[in-house]
This record gives structure tokens, C-alpha cells and sequence, in this order.
């Protein structure tokens, strides 16, 4: 245990130290985090680390002294449930044999230091070119890779610049990296040459990508992230590129454990929710300080709709962390859905004060005016996040709910669309299409969104109702349609319970009574055990006694108007009128007597 | 046949909307060079000649031109590069030696900085000021003409450039002068050539295909006479989907031609696709489309383009995505154009019912009459929430359509609801399917005339015609003893609404032509020709170098493209072609043959490959009852070789058809059943689907079993036949059925149970006009009354006198045959008649017969002829004739009961 736990901390402290070095600097701080997220171990103690035979240097000793001390840190802040069973609860992920990969070795001080030290430093400033230009006869590949990777960011630093140049008539055409033809054509001769390492493959994939080819990319990056696991910006491009689980069942990873972390986020982006909660509880078992991986439980758990569970941890979170901003937007849309506005003002503020120009900050402060009403503000934000970053897809799906409370037809068609030719699988904005059709009173049309919602998320009652209530609606009246639609959102966890209700009424319609009887019954126990009461309730127990009554069943009828005689209403009366005509049924003598007196 | 076309429009001219539709590019300035070149700022005092470097006002009129048609043509989405440019500017420039192309080279290679580029268009804009001191006759350019329009906008666009966009520009012109750089190659093309290769094969196998079809085509055109304007159109699909231009993007400045040039395109897309899709292939149209909307992401319809790929590929998952996403995109503001649904001055149809209308459409193409009719009546009502005539209009002609295009079983059950389609008229009790049709297509018609709709009013009349031809006109309130109570059909309503429907030509050229709307055709065919000449002159320019070639020789090599758009012109032929379905329920065999060729001969440009094919299926049938089967056979095999079988069911029916009218007269049953399983292999299993294919199986069943003399059988096929028409209201073919009942019992020797089905049948016939086969059971009438003895004699010689001017006149070869052995039988049994003292009158009609019958190789009534004859010679005492006619009865009986070589049948 504590020598896996080591050899986890070596490769994360020393690919984060790699991937610094080439400037890959969203995976050296994905790195970094992980490793601080490393579970410690039982007795730590900082005088044996220094004393240890690896720190020979000061500086080695140094950094040793502050990771602890942030360790520790963690650790005195977040009680374990059961701490006086450290030592069970901190086992590895038992039963899994991880394939070991070797820590490459650097090469920084055999090509051209002092002129590489420059490159970079020119790269830090964003000064691409320079940096490009610094190592141009540079053949080393680790100056190779900088210098490609200097040229891809001024050529996506130029794409920048040109969409705001090019907007004609026609749109804003989408503006190339021009540096995309040359780099292709440098990587491709490497990669044949055999003279390119993981970090050049990686570059490869996303010029590949860029280009639009997605299988030959996906074959990339596979190559560079089987040699170099641990660059988290290889496994998220790949994961991008996997937009179905055929996809991603085929693919020829080595069994490395950051191919858990990967498999666990594809899961969730591909809304196989179980799967993706599985593996990061597992992986909770090593990285248990991580906030990466208690982030991602509580996205798995917002979409589950786990809202509480996922509040907590995210609360936690941001005790922890309190200048996060990575997954603060997820945080601000269970806020929204549960309407907490104070929290939702405070988060707002925070990230406002932290880094304001980040998409996420920007639709945090849209949820926060979209929950206060102000819905023009709302959008004024999406858009400012949809500047910043065009294919946030989150923010056109809520921009389109802001254009329906606007009454903004077209330009809520017309945001959601956008969200699904982004992502075709995002079931929210064919859903929001759907139901904007509906209100437009195209419910014929509607049910062609519907239909695809619910095939995307065919547990999502919401779904279900949506296109049973397009069904039954007075221009289609398709009755039997919507019985099944409403079938399928009572078996999916229907929480409004209108599903039941519906049915009943429907079968009702229909002249089919046992079958209303029996939902109307279910509808009944439900709303008992939901201690709900009101017209739904009332309604139910009057058509039970009808329908008892008019079959025979005296007994079950008596039961259901003694019921109904707690409320007021004109159900009272009815159901004292029922019970006279009830008891009269029952015995034939007296109504003899009644029928004599008449003649 | 495609009645719902409209007229494509709806792209306004580009010429007079400033800059909103027009973005610099190098191209366009390589335009603006030569329009200075061309218009130079006139000298003070000069006389009316030509400026240098011109030698004539024809060669300097033919640049003028040149440049006309750049700005027009719309054969692609992207400008051509400068080598291309060059080439066509050289076949222009023949007689100055590449002047043009020289200067216009170092003219563009000189602009290096942004200061060049201010001084170039300070310089254009001279083209517009006379100097000072000039007279009022001097020649400049016309700011208000074509070219000055392009101008200014040129003008303007650089005016209103920023500083990013001047640096922009200039990259691109460096890019632009060295486009002809060799391109490296890459590793991706290995890839994506492998995992693209089986598609690459189908695709060239599809070109090969495209090329043998066209020149086929054109061969076979000219056999049957028609013009050879296909030879333009068909040429446009090999180069519109070349491969290379995927690879473009990559090796050259991405620029679009004005906004104007890009709808003419996508229009002429369109009207590729409805004109014959399997000259498009699916993937690589997809592939053009995705690069133009990687280039223009807010030119929506080209996502309209893409559903109308789909569609016409049967693609019903991609159809209905790409329809969702245009009309998500759009909102329905950008209008249809091309085949669906706007016209020139029609009001643009907007918003989201036209959604609903073209989901109507998908669904009825696609074979789902149900999703159709619900979607069609949610755009009934949001059209009238919305207060949207014109797609209510069109709306109603779609459901007319629909109505009368699936049949009438399936409605029974689909309108539940008939109040909902606006059709209740206020009586209470719901109409019957043929009155709700006939409501629909008048109100339709209404509207589209006051909305003054020209394509729908065409439609709409075309559409009432059909129903006229095939339906009793009833009054819609029938009240008292006053209502009329004759039930006929009116052919005078049915040539009045084809008179009307075919007028949209003259309505079109009144309105439209004289606005002078070019739609591009012009130029691109122009600029076409362009590179034709430049082929064939350089091919023979070592012989012919310094011969002038005048500009209208150009014209000679293809035909001009009509100037009035396809969608009209294919309404005024479908209109003919509907007339020559009317003139056959008519019985006028002329008349449909003149029909048809005119529809051939004038409007096979325009038409769609169904329809053309069923012009083809038509004259075919003529030439098979007129002609006899070699001749028939001949133009089928010229007709499958221009229609593949995969993309024309007519053809391959109409040979089926044929096969099985030889087989039954070669007397081989075997075969002839063969044939009629096919046929009922064809018809779709689900019960109301096919049902006219079925009622054809049904038909030649009964036939084939009447032919094997299991007369029982027949007659229960016919029956069972009978009650299918009669319930599905299928009043021509139920007169066909009665006649068929007569025959059945006429062969097996029971005249008196045909007599009814013969008087019934001809009543029929009265109501409906079917004028043709009245005759022909007045004729079966005559043979009936012969087999009940011959004191009926008289009354069955007066029927066939009174058949004999339509059959002669208009009856093809197997009726005529049939009326004069019946006129031979009348005479030998009138016991007053003798052959001796009129031995013509026997003789002539019974060798016209045997003549006809020769031709149609049938044996059995040939048989009947010689017998008579041979009775005729016996009676006239002259042997020799008796015994030739005795020996050819012999051997037609011979070949009848003795079938051999019965494959032979199966093959033409």
C-alpha cells in the first residue's frame, strides 16, 4: 500500500515538473493537484522525509517541506468519516494490476538549455514567435516539441484575432489556424521518421482534430497517452473524440491507472452515470484529498439528480478551495435549481472577485440574474461567456431558457439549436426545443424533439410527460400514445406524480375502468405515502366509488365515500348520496317496500 | 410526376444592395482591373473608336461581356483561381497575344502594401468622372449598368475595410498569384483515402456511369428528335462534385462569389436534385454543402439544401434532421425557394408552418400518408393563427395532393376528425373523400388566385382536371326533386382546367420576363462555351491562328438555356402530360401521341426523370398497339438504355406489359403466368398500398387463366377484381372489369350471363367518356347477340357499324382485327346475305385482319380468321385459295396447342 501510494506520488511530482517545463500547463496543474490529493499516510512525519536518502539538495528538501506542510494542512481540515480506521479505508484499489510505465528521463541540458530557458521564457510572455524562432535550429525533441507548440498557439493566437476580423455577410466564417498545414506536415514526417516522443504525438492529435481528422487523431493520441499516461490534456482531447461508448470500447488503452480517471470522466460525458460514480469511488480510495475527483462525484451526482448530496460536496469544496472556479458553474446551476439565492449571490460575487473573465464566472452571474428574474442581464452574460469561449455548451442551452422567459421565440429556437449541433447528444436543448414548439402550438412537430430527448434520457420522467402531454393534446389526440408515454414516465421515477394521475384520466377517457380503477389506486397510495392531499386526491376517490359501485362491489365502495365525507365540497354531497343509494342496494327488502309505496 | 413545384426565385439581385452582399476578394479585383482596362477614362476630343489595346468595337463589346457574365455565373460557390481566370481571359484576349493576361499579372503582383491598394481603387474610381473639359459624348462607364454597379460595390467594400481586412486582402492576393504551387503531400491523404475508398470506387463508378448515360442519352436523343440542351445541363454534375475541390480549401484563399451567385447556385443545386437525383451522388453533395457552410455558417439554406438530398436519396433520418435544423436556424425568415415552394413575386412564406408543410411533404414522399395528414393539418391551423394565406394555400394544394396520390382506402381511417382540415361546409354530416378532395382543390384554387400564386393556381388546375377526369360531378347540396340527376363526367371542365394549368407559361413571361430576371443560366452557359472554345482553339490554333472567331459562334457549339426558370416550365409540360392521360381515357390515339411529343420534344429539359420516363412509357404503349411488338421492343430497349432501371419503375412495368401481351397471344400460358407473379411480387403486401399495380396483376391474372380456358377461375378473379374497384371507387377500371366478365362468359359459351356485364360495362363507359373502350364493348355486345343465333344477326351488324368509325379511327391493332373478323362472322351468318354476290365484302375485312394479326403474332384469333376464310373460298368454289387459307388456320392452331421455345418470350 504505502509503496503504490509512493510510486503514484513519484510519477505525478515528476510529470508535473515535465509537463511545466514543455508549457503544458493546464496538465502539470491537473498533476499537481492529483498528487496533493495523494491519501497520506498514517503517521506522517517531516523530519524522516528530510532525513531520507532521496533529498540530497537543498532545494529537493525544500519543496519536500512544503508539499507536507500543504498536506498536512488538508488533512487537519478534513476529518475522515470512521478516522480510527485509517488504515482499512485508506486499501487500494484491491484486485487491479495497473501496468507500469517508466518515468522518462529528462533531456533538458542535451539540446541547446540555455537557448530552450529562452524559448520558454518568450513562451511565458506569449510571445510565440519568438519563442518559435529562438529554436529553430534546434533538433532535439524536446525543443522540437516547444517550438511546434509555439507555432500552434501563434497560429490559435492569430485564429483569435481573425474571428472578430472576418464577420461578413454570411457569418463569421470559421477562421483556421494557419500554422495547421505546416505543423501537419513537420509532425507527420517525424512520426514516420520515428524521431517524435509522447508530447509530439500529442500535438499531432489536436493539429489532426483541428483539421478534422478525428480517426486518425483518436489514433494519436492513443499512441501518445499509451507512452506518456500522465498528460491530462492528451486524455481530454482524446475523450472529446469519443462521442459514443463504441468508440470508447474500442480503443487500445494500456491498463495505466490514469486510464481510470479517463474512463470515469468519458462516463459521465456520455450519461452513464453508475459507471462513472463507480470508478471515482474507487479512486477516491488513493486520491482522497483530491478535488478533482470529489468535483466530478458531485457533477455525477447533480446529474443524477442528487441534488443535496451533490451540494454537500460542493460546499465542502469551496471551504477547501475557496478561489476555485473549475466546476463552479455546475455548482451555480444546482444552486439555481434549488433556488438558494443567497448562495448563489455569494458564489457570484466570489468568482466575480476572483477571475472575472472566465466563461464559468460569466454564467455564474447569468444564473444569479436569471434566478432574480432579470432576464435580460441573463443573456447579456451567456453571451459575454459564449465570446469567450463559442462552444460552451451549458451556456446555450440556458441562454435559449432565457430567451423562452424573454418570449423570444426564434432566438431561443435558435441558441438551442446551436447547443445541439455542439453536442447532438445534449437532451436539455432538444427538450427546450420541443417544448417552445409546443407553446408555438406545433405539438405534431414538437414530438420529433421529444422523441429524440427521451431516446437520450429515457429515465428522465420530464421526458416522458413532455411528449405524452404533446399526444394528448386537443389538435392530435392520440390518446393511446400518450398512455404509453405516461406508462414510461411512471416507471421512471416520476417525483410530481403526474404520471399516475394522467393515466388514470386517460383510461378513464377511453371507457376502460378497471384499468383507471388501478391507477387511480396507485395514484391514491402514493399520494398517501407523500402525505399530499388536494384535487388529484378528491378526484381519485370519487371515480373509485363510481366505479365500485357500478360493478357491485358494495363493501369497497362504502370504504372509499366514508372517505371522501372528511372533505368539503361538492364531493361530500355526492358521496352521502352514494352511500344512501349504497345501503339501499344492499338490502332488497326496504327497497321493496319503497316500490310498493310508489305504485 | 412532381405537381407541387414552385417557381424558384426568392435571391435578390446583388447588384443593387451595396456592400452587404458583395466582400473584396482578389478575384473581384482581378474583375475591377479588366473593367478599367475595359471603360479607361475617356481622352478629350477623341473620336468614337475603340481604346487601345482593342482593334475593333466586336472585340471590345466581347470583353465587355466576358466581364457580364463573371459577375453572374453560378456553376460553383467558390472564385475561380487565377490560372483558370487566365485561361478563360486568353480565350477572349485571341488577338493582342496575351496582352490582357499580362498586364492583368504584373497589375496585381505590383500591389504590395497597403498604400498600393488605396491607389489602385483611387484610380477605379476615375472610371466614373469624365475629365475636365470633356464634351457630352465622350464614353465612360454607365454607373448605373451592370459592371458600374459591381463597381461601386467594389468601391464601397474598400472604403468601408478595415485595416485588418487591407492586410487581409493583400495575404490573399499573394496566396492568389501563387496559387499554382505544387501541394505536398501528407500522411492524412493515406488515411483518409483508405478509410474514403470503397466510397471513392462507388463514386467514380457513378461518374463512369454519369458519362456513358450522357453520351447514350444524347445518341438517343437525337434518334428520337429532340434537342440537345441536356448535353449542358448533364455535363454540370461531373464537375460540380469533382473530388479535387474538396482538397481546395486547403491550397487556395477560401473565397465566396457574392451572395447573389451563391442562391443561384444553391437553386441550381436544387434543381439538379429534383431533376434527376442519381446523377447527384449522397456523400459528395453532403461534402459540398458542408464546405459551403464552413464558409458561410449563416447561409442557412444550404441546410435546406442538404434535406433536399436526403429526400431525394431516401435518407428519411437525414431528411428529417436536416429540415429540423434549417427551420430551427432560419425560423422559416429565409424563405424557400428552388422546388418547394416560393416563387419570384409570390409573398415569401415565413415562420414555422412552413416547417410543418415541408414535414407534410417529407412524410407523403417517404410513404406515410397518416404522419402527413397530421402534419399538414398542424400547418392548417397555425397557418390560420398566423394569418399566412399563401401557406394555407399551399397547404390545401398539398393535401389535395395527398389525398388523391395515396388512394382512397387509406382515408378512411385517417380523417377522423374532418372539421379540423376546415372542409365541414355547415351541413352537420361529414363529407365523403371525393367531396373533401373537391372542396380542398377549390378553396386551394381560390386562394392561389387571389394571392396571385402562379405555380399553385397551375397546380391546382392540373389537380382538378385528374379529379374531373376520373369522378361523376355531383352537386355538393343535393335539395328536392330539382337537383339534376344526370351522372356524367364533363371532358369540357377537364380540357378547360388543362388549358388554364398550362397557361402559367404566358402568365410567367407577361410578369416575369419582362423585369428581364436573370437567373444566372445565361452567364454560366456563357462562360461555358468559353471553355469550349479555348479548347477547341487551341487545338487548332497552329491551323487557324489568326482567324477571328466571331462572338456569336460561341452559341453554336450547345443550345441557349431557356430563359424561363424549370420549375414553370416543368408545370406547362406536366400539363401536356396530363393531357395525353385524358385524350387515352378519351379515345383519341392521335391526340395522345401529339401530347406526348411535345411534352418530349419541348419540355425534356425541365423534366424531372419519372416523368420524362413516363412520356417514353407512353409513346411506347402507342407503338406496341399501333405498330406491333418488334417495333415496340426496339424503342424499349433505346428507353432502358437512357432511363436506368434502377431509377424508373414505368420502364421496367412497361416491359413486363409488353412480354405478357406477346406471351398470351404466342399462346405460352407458362410464361405468361410467370409474368403476372412478377407482377404481383411487385405490389407492396399491405392492404389499400399499390393498388393500381395491383388491380394490373389482378387483371392479367384473370386474363392468363381466360387464355388456358379455365373459365371459372376467370370469371372469380375478375369478380373478386370487380368488388376491390368498386370499393375503392376505381370507376374506369371497373368498366374495364365488366367488359373482361363479358368476355369470360362470351368464351365459355354463355352469352346470355355476358349480355349484362357488356350493357353495364357500356354504361359505364357513357358516363365516364371512355369513348375507346365504349366501342369496344359495343363490339363484344355484337359478338354476344351472334352466339345467341343468327336471327340476331341484323342487331350485331348495326353495333359494329355503329363501333366501327372510333376503332378504325383511333382503336390500335388487336381492336381493329377483332371488328373486322366480327364484321366477316355478322355477314356468313345472315342466311339473306350471300358470299356470291359480295364476296368483297367478306373477304376485304377478314385479310385486313389476318394482316393486323400478323403483326401482333396472335394465333388464336388469327386461326378464326382463316378459318372464315377458307369457309368464304368454299363457298365462292375456288379450291387453291380454300386450301392456302385451310393450311395457314392449320398451322396457327398447330402453334397455338403445341407451344415450343417458350423462353424465346421472355427475352425481346
Amino acid at each position: 500500500m504505502a509503496s503504490a501510494k509512493e510510486s503514484y506520488r513519484a510519477e505525478l511530482r515528476a510529470s508535473s515538473r515535465q509537463l511545466s517545463e514543455r508549457c503544458l500547463y493546464s496538465a502539470a496543474k491537473w498533476a499537481a493537484e492529483l498528487l496533493v490529493g495523494v491519501e497520506l499516510d498514517a503517521a506522517p512525519v517531516p523530519s524522516a522525509a528530510m532525513d531520507s536518502p532521496s533529498s540530497s539538495s537543498a532545494a529537493s528538501a525544500g519543496r519536500l517541506l512544503h508539499l507536507h506542510r500543504s498536506g498536512g494542512s488538508s488533512f487537519r481540515h478534513r476529518p475522515r468519516p470512521g478516522g480510527g480506521s485509517s488504515s482499512e479505508a485508506g486499501t487500494p484499489l484491491g484486485g487491479v494490476s495497473y501496468v507500469s510505465t517508466p518515468i522518462p528521463d529528462d533531456d533538458a541540458f542535451d539540446s541547446g538549455g540555455d537557448k530552450y530557458l529562452l524559448a520558454k521564457t518568450y513562451f511565458d510572455c506569449r510571445e510565440y514567435r519568438r519563442a518559435a524562432h529562438v529554436l529553430q535550429n534546434q533538433v532535439g525533441r524536446k525543443a522540437v516539441f516547444l517550438r511546434c507548440y509555439a507555432l500552434y498557439m501563434a497560429g490559435e493566437k492569430r485564429k483569435e484575432a481573425e474571428m472578430i476580423e472576418l464577420e461578413g455577410s454570411l457569418g463569421k466564417s470559421n477562421a483556421v489556424n494557419q500554422e495547421l498545414v505546416a505543423l501537419e506536415k513537420e509532425l507527420s514526417t517525424h512520426r514516420r521518421t520515428g524521431s517524435i516522443d509522447s508530447f509530439g504525438l500529442y500535438l499531432y492529435g489536436i493539429v489532426l482534430r483541428d483539421k478534422g481528422c478525428e480517426g486518425l487523431a483518436r489514433t494519436i493520441l492513443v499512441e501518445s497517452v499509451n507512452t506518456y499516461p500522465w498528460n491530462w490534456s492528451a486524455w481530454s482531447e482524446l475523450q472529446s473524440l469519443c462521442t459514443s461508448s463504441d468508440i470508447l470500447n474500442n480503443l487500445n488503452l494500456k491498463n495505466h491507472w490514469m486510464k481510470d480517471f479517463f474512463l470515469a470522466s468519458a462516463y459521465l460525458e456520455l450519461k452513464m452515470h453508475e459507471e462513472a460514480l463507480k470508478r471515482y469511488e474507487r479512486l477516491m480510495g488513493v486520491f482522497r484529498c483530491s478535488g478533482y475527483i470529489q468535483a466530478q462525484i458531485a457533477t455525477v451526482q447533480y446529474s443524477m439528480r442528487d441534488l443535496d448530496e451533490a451540494e454537500m460536496i460542493f460546499e465542502e469544496l469551496l471551504r477547501t478551495d475557496p478561489f476555485r472556479v473549475d466546476s463552479m458553474d455546475i455548482y451555480s446551476n444546482l444552486l439555481y435549481a434549488k433556488e438558494s439565492l443567497t448562495a448563489l449571490s455569494f458564489l457570484a460575487h466570489r468568482v466575480f472577485l476572483t477571475d472575472k473573465y472566465r466563461p464559468e464566472s460569466c454564467c455564474i452571474i447569468a444564473n444569479y440574474y436569471s434566478l432574480k428574474g432579470q432576464h435580460e442581464k441573463s443573456v447579456l452574460y451567456f453571451q459575454r461567456a459564449l465570446k469567450l469561449n463559442r462552444k460552451y455548451l451549458s451556456a446555450w442551452t440556458l441562454m435559449g431558457h432565457e430567451y423562452v422567459e424573454l418570449k423570444n421565440s426564434p432566438a431561443a429556437i435558435d441558441a438551442y439549436r446551436r447547443a445541439v449541433d455542439i453536442n447532438p447528444r445534449d437532451f436539455r436543448a432538444l427538450y427546450g426545443l420541443g417544448q417552445i414548439y409546443e407553446m408555438m402550438g406545433m405539438p405534431f412537430y414538437a414530438l420529433y424533439y421529444f422523441r429524440k430527448s427521451s431516446y437520450l434520457q429515457p429515465n428522465d420522467a420530464r421526458l416522458w410527460i413532455a411528449m405524452a402531454q404533446c399526444y394528448e393534446s386537443d389538435p392530435l389526440q392520440m390518446i393511446e400514445e400518450a398512455i404509453k408515454c405516461y406508462e414510461r414516465a411512471a416507471n421512471s421515477n416520476d417525483t410530481e406524480g403526474i404520471a399516475l394521475h394522467q393515466l388514470a384520466k386517460l383510461h378513464g377517457m377511453l371507457g376502460q375502468s378497471e384499468e383507471a380503477a388501478f391507477y387511480y389506486k396507485k395514484d391514491l397510495e402514493r399520494m398517501e405515502v407523500e402525505e399530499r392531499q388536494g384535487q388529484n386526491f378528491v378526484e381519485a376517490l370519487l371515480f373509485l366509488a363510481k366505479h365500485y359501485k357500478s360493478i357491485g362491489r358494495f363493501e369497497d365502495a362504502e370504504h372509499y365515500c366514508t372517505r371522501l365525507l372528511d372533505y368539503t365540497g361538492p364531493e361530500k354531497e355526492t358521496a352521502k348520496n352514494m352511500l344512501q343509494g349504497i345501503k339501499r342496494l344492499q338490502s332488497g327488502f326496504p327497497s321493496m317496500d319503497i316500490d310498493h309505496f310508489a305504485l | 410526376m412532381n405537381l407541387f413545384a414552385g417557381v424558384g426565385g426568392g435571391a435578390a439581385d446583388g447588384g443593387g444592395t451595396g456592400t452587404a452582399l458583395l466582400e473584396l476578394t482578389p478575384h473581384k479585383m482581378a474583375v475591377c482591373h479588366l473593367v478599367q482596362v475595359f471603360a479607361p477614362a475617356a481622352q478629350a476630343g477623341g473620336d468614337v473608336v475603340p481604346p487601345f489595346p482593342f482593334e475593333s468595337l466586336t472585340h471590345h463589346n466581347r470583353l465587355g461581356l466576358f466581364l457580364f457574365t463573371l459577375t453572374r455565373s453560378c456553376d460553383d460557390f467558390l472564385e475561380p483561381p487565377l490560372e483558370e481566370f487566365l485561361k478563360q481571359l486568353r480565350a477572349v484576349d485571341d488577338l493582342t497575344n496575351g496582352w490582357f493576361c499580362e498586364q492583368l499579372t504584373s497589375a496585381l503582383s505590383a500591389l504590395n502594401s497597403p498604400d498600393d491598394l488605396f491607389n489602385f481603387f483611387d484610380k477605379l474610381r476615375g472610371v466614373f468622372t469624365a475629365p475636365e473639359g470633356a464634351s457630352a459624348e465622350d464614353v465612360f462607364l454607365d454607373p448605373n449598368s451592370q459592371l458600374g454597379v459591381f463597381l461601386r460595390c467594389c468601391i464601397l467594400a474598400f472604403n468601408s475595410m478595415t485595416f485588418e481586412g487591407v492586410c487581409h486582402l493583400l495575404a490573399d492576393l499573394v496566396m492568389y498569384c501563387n496559387s499554382a504551387d505544387a501541394s505536398y503531400d501528407l500522411a492524412e491523404h493515406e488515411d483518409f483515402n483508405s478509410e474514403m475508398g470503397n466510397l471513392m470506387d462507388a463514386d467514380i463508378g457513378s461518374h463512369a456511369g454519369i458519362f456513358d448515360k450522357f453520351h447514350q442519352g444524347y445518341a438517343s436523343e437525337h434518334h428520337m428528335g429532340e434537342s440537345s440542351s441536356t448535353l449542358t445541363r448533364a455535363s454540370m454534375s461531373p464537375y460540380d462534385f469533382d473530388n479535387a475541390n474538396t482538397f481546395k480549401a486547403d491550397d487556395n484563399p477560401t473565397c465566396l462569389r457574392s451572395r447573389w451567385q451563391l442562391e443561384a447556385y444553391l437553386n441550381q443545386q436544387a434543381d439538379i436534385l429534383e431533376k434527376d437525383p442519381g446523377s447527384v451522388p449522397l456523400n459528395l453533395f453532403n461534402a459540398t454543402m458542408t464546405q459551403l457552410q464552413t464558409l458561410a455558417p449563416e447561409l442557412h439554406r444550404v441546410q435546406f439544401l442538404q434535406y433536399l438530398n436526403a429526400l431525394y436519396h431516401d435518407d428519411y433520418v437525414a431528411s428529417l434532421d436536416n429540415l429540423h435544423r434549417y427551420f430551427d436556424y432560419s425560423a422559416g425568415m429565409q424563405g424557400l425557394f428552388g422546388r418547394s415552394l416560393s416563387q419570384v413575386q409570390d409573398i415569401v412564406v415565413g415562420k414555422y408552418e412552413s416547417a410543418l408543410l415541408c414535414l407534410g411533404n417529407l412524410h407523403c414522399y417517404f410513404g406515410h400518408p397518416k404522419k402527413a395528414l397530421e402534419a399538414f393539418a398542424e400547418a392548417v391551423r397555425v397557418s390560420q393563427m398566423n394569418n399566412d394565406d399563401s401557406c394555407l394555400a399551399y397547404v390545401l394544394g398539398a393535401i389535395s395532393n395527398l389525398l388523391s396520390k395515396i388512394g382512397i382506402s387509406n382515408t378512411v381511417g385517417i380523417i377522423s376528425s374532418p372539421y379540423s382540415l376546415g372542409t365541414n361546409i355547415g351541413l352537420g354530416t361529414p363529407l365523403s373523400i371525393q367531396q373533401q378532395l373537391l372542396v380542398l382543390l377549390k378553396r386551394s384554387l381560390k386562394r392561389a388566385d387571389a394571392l396571385k400564386l402562379p405555380s399553385l393556381l397551375s397546380f391546382d388546375h392540373l389537380s382538378l382536371a385528374k379529379f374531373d377526369l376520373k369522378h361523376v360531378q355531383r352537386p355538393l347540396v343535393s335539395f328536392g326533386p330539382n337537383a339534376s340527376t344526370k351522372l356524367r363526367t364533363c371532358p369540357a371542365d377537364v380540357c378547360k382546367n388543362l388549358r388554364l394549368g398550362s397557361r402559367v407559361l404566358t402568365d410567367f413571361g407577361a410578369d416575369v420576363l419582362s423585369t428581364s430576371n436573370d437567373n444566372g443560366s445565361f452567364s454560366t452557359s456563357w462562360l461555358r462555351n468559353l471553355s469550349a472554345t479555348s479548347d477547341s482553339w487551341r487545338s487548332s490554333s497552329k491551323n487557324t491562328k489568326k482567324i477571328h472567331i466571331n462572338d456569336f459562334d460561341n452559341f453554336h457549339y450547345h443550345a441557349q438555356p431557356s430563359p424561363v426558370p424549370a420549375s414553370i416550365l416543368q408545370l406547362a409540360g406536366s400539363a401536356y402530360l396530363l393531357r395525353a392521360t385524358a385524350w387515352e381515357h378519351y379515345g383519341s390515339a392521335p391526340m395522345v401521341r401529339m401530347n406526348v411529343l411535345v411534352y418530349a420534344t419541348c419540355f425534356a429539359d425541365a423534366a424531372s426523370s419519372s416523368e420524362l420516363s413516363l412520356a417514353y412509357v407512353k409513346l411506347i404503349q402507342q407503338l406496341a398497339v399501333f405498330k406491333g411488338y418488334s417495333a415496340a421492343f426496339c424503342a424499349l430497349k433505346l428507353a432502358e438504355k437512357k432511363f436506368p432501371s434502377s431509377t424508373s419503375l414505368h420502364i421496367q412495368l412497361l416491359g413486363m406489359q409488353i412480354l405478357h401481351e406477346r406471351a398470351l397471344h404466342r399462346g405460352h400460358l407458362k410464361v405468361a403466368q410467370q409474368i403476372c407473379d412478377e407482377f404481383g411480387v411487385l405490389s407492396s403486401s399491405v392492404s389499400g398500398v399499390d393498388i393500381e399495380l395491383k388491380t394490373e396483376f389482378s387483371v392479367r391474372r384473370a386474363r392468363t387463366l381466360l387464355a388456358a380456358k379455365q373459365f371459372s377461375q376467370a370469371a372469380a378473379v375478375a369478380n373478386s377484381l370487380f368488388s376491390t374497384c368498386y370499393k375503392y371507387n376505381m370507376q374506369v377500371e371497373n368498366a374495364s372489369v365488366l367488359l373482361l366478365l363479358a368476355e369470360i362468359h362470351k368464351k365459355s359459351d354463355n352469352a346470355v350471363l355476358g349480355l349484362p356485364y357488356a350493357l353495364a360495362s357500356q354504361s359505364f363507359c357513357k358516363s365516364f367518356n371512355l369513348d375507346l373502350l365504349e366501342a369496344s364493348a359495343t363490339l363484344t355486345l355484337a359478338e354476344l347477340w351472334l352466339d345467341l343465333g343468327s336471327s340476331h344477326a341484323k342487331k350485331a351488324l348495326s353495333l359494329v357499324y355503329q363501333s366501327l368509325p372510333m376503332i378504325l379511327g383511333h382503336g390500335g391493332l388487336e381492336l381493329r382485327a377483332r371488328a373486322h373478323v366480327v364484321l366477316a362472322k355478322c355477314h356468313l351468318s345472315d342466311l339473306k346475305f350471300s358470299v356470291l354476290e359480295d364476296p368483297e365484302a367478306v373477304l376485304d375485312p377478314l385479310n385486313q385482319a389476318t394482316e393486323d394479326l400478323q403483326a401482333l403474332e396472335y394465333h388464336e384469333m388469327a386461326a378464326e380468321a382463316y378459318y372464315l376464310k377458307a369457309m368464304a373460298y368454299n363457298h365462292l368454289g375456288k379450291l387453291d385459295e380454300r386450301e392456302e387459307a385451310a393450311a395457314r388456320f392449320k398451322d396457327h392452331v398447330t402453334a397455338l396447342e403445341t407451344p415450343h421455345n417458350e423462353e424465346d418470350s421472355l427475352k425481346y
